[in-house]
């Protein structure tokens, strides 16, 4: 299943060397551990820079959205396994 | 050096999604169904897929096939980040395309064993910095014409050494298309005057090729014997079109859906003239029907523009006047060149004028806020309306 989505979302992030590490997510009133940070790449809108971090659990991957102004997060991709 | 990405977009998809790793893949255009295949991963390649394939086709010869929709900001941002790494360890490198590049070394490696430890250093940099799935093939030879031809060689993750005095050699063992600048029409030209391989090219007396393919045959004289005198040069030049292409997701005869699409076009093509600082002095229209036939059609103006909605009238009624109207359209696309620096001509009418500005303030937000900060009333799709593919 592929989606393509924009809802807001909690994280749980670490900061790591100059690097923000998103541990934990809260989606749909359920919690998904983060298993790993496959790929971080920023783009542009505009002036403002936007980080998307692509991350994985044990059967979904998840794309997340950063918007650093605002420290706003959303869940924009998600690809569940099966 | 030449440096060539392993099916780059795919393997970007599988380093970000790593349910993708191990499967076939076709990277599409942002709608998956009613495109082409732009990457095939090197799973999807073992299996038949090729790179320009309808996902039709491509679903025909591989059932098993993912599609999965291409993120180019994601790609451009890998790109930048390994085009930073070559400058890092090359003396000058230059990107020749999205996933490929040029690096001068000769000083920077001093000598061919130099030059293998900075392409597994540089390797390895890309695998720690980008990720493990992004690979590439390289290729070392004394100039650019080599160099790209030893990196097709191996793939995916190879690399390959030609030294000078095994040129011609390997030349020999390959085909006259592997070369970047033989395409399929002159190996045909080729064939048709009884050449078939880099010795034959050889041989072949200079007058007799100069007299059948004009300058073209000095150059390729010149490469039949691995010869090429290109720099590798790190400055950008400046474009010399600007052009987007889509794909409608069903087949159509409805020109309000087509005029929409093309006035879409224009005016991404025409923000794009204005952020560069272009004008255009031409346009041209390109309709593919069904049956990927194509229409094409151009048309200069009078004064240079890089107003979208001009664009648009003229590629509108060129398109349109010429267009076969019983075939139903699959993909349009819209290019403006004959491109020139400037911000097109002062208007004498207050009416004009007045677009002019309004248009300058639009461009401010745009460049504040990102694209997608206006549109026109006309582009708003209806609930339910199927959009389209755009590249």
């Amino acid at each position: 299943m592929h989606e393509f989505l924009h809802d807001p979302i909690d994280v749980i992030v670490s900061f790591c060397q100059n690097r923000v590490i998103p541990k934990r997510i809260r989606w749909n009133e359920r919690n998904y551990e983060i298993a790993n940070v496959n790929l971080v790449h920023t783009a542009r809108e505009g002036k403002k820079r936007i980080l998307y971090f692509s991350v994985s659990d044990k059967t979904n991957f998840f794309k997340l959205k950063l918007d650093p102004e605002y420290l706003e997060w959303h869940l924009v991709e998600l690809y569940s396994n099966g | 050096m030449h440096i060539d990405m392993n099916s780059y977009f795919a393997s970007v998809e599988q380093q970000a999604n790593p349910f993708l790793r191990g499967k076939p893949i076709g990277i599409t255009g942002k709608h998956k169904e009613h495109s082409i295949i732009a990457t095939a991963s090197i799973e999807a390649r073992r299996k038949g897929v090729k790179t320009a394939m309808s996902t039709y086709e491509a679903k025909r010869v591989c059932p098993s096939i993912i599609l999965y929709p291409c993120d180019p900001k994601k790609y451009s941002y890998i790109t930048h980040q390994f085009n930073k790494i070559f400058r890092a360890y090359a003396d000058c490198a230059e990107q020749f395309s999205i996933d490929e590049s040029f690096l001068e070394i000769t000083k920077a490696a001093t000598d061919y064993f130099g030059a293998v430890c900075l392409a597994q250093t540089i390797r390895q940099r890309i695998k720690e910095e980008c990720g493990e799935y992004i690979t590439c093939s390289i290729g070392i030879a004394q100039n650019k014409l080599m160099a790209k031809l030893c990196s097709e060689q191996v793939k995916p993750n190879g690399l390959t050494v030609v030294q000078p005095k095994n040129v011609l050699s390997f030349l020999d063992s390959c085909q006259l298309k592997d070369v970047c600048g033989i395409g399929h029409r002159t190996e045909e030209r080729l064939n048709a005057i009884g050449i078939y391989t880099f010795e034959q090219l050889r041989k072949f007396p200079l007058e007799n090729l100069t007299r059948e393919f004009k300058s073209y045959g000095y150059w390729l004289n010149e490469a039949s014997y691995g010869r090429d005198n290109s720099p590798v040069v790190d400055t950008i030049e400046d474009p010399k079109s600007i052009g987007h292409s889509c794909t409608l997701t069903e087949n159509t005869e409805d020109e309000k859906e087509m005029k929409r699409c093309l006035l879409e076009l224009s005016d991404r093509v025409a923000w794009r003239l204005r952020k560069k600082g272009f004008v255009a002095r031409c346009v041209r229209v390109c309709i593919r029907y069904f049956d990927f036939t194509e229409f094409v059609q151009q048309r200069k103006f009078i004064e240079p523009t890089n107003n979208g909605l001009t664009l648009f009238q003229t590629a509108w009624q060129i398109g349109n006047k010429w267009r076969d109207k019983a075939k139903p359209v699959r993909l349009l696309g819209i290019t403006a060149s004959n491109l020139t620096k400037g911000k097109g001509y002062q208007s004498l009418f207050k009416k004009e004028r007045k677009i002019r500005s309004l248009q300058n303030s639009l461009d401010n937000l745009q460049n504040r806020y990102g694209s997608k900060v206006w549109s026109r009333a006309s582009l708003l799709y209806p609930p339910n309306t199927p959009s389209a593919t755009c590249s």
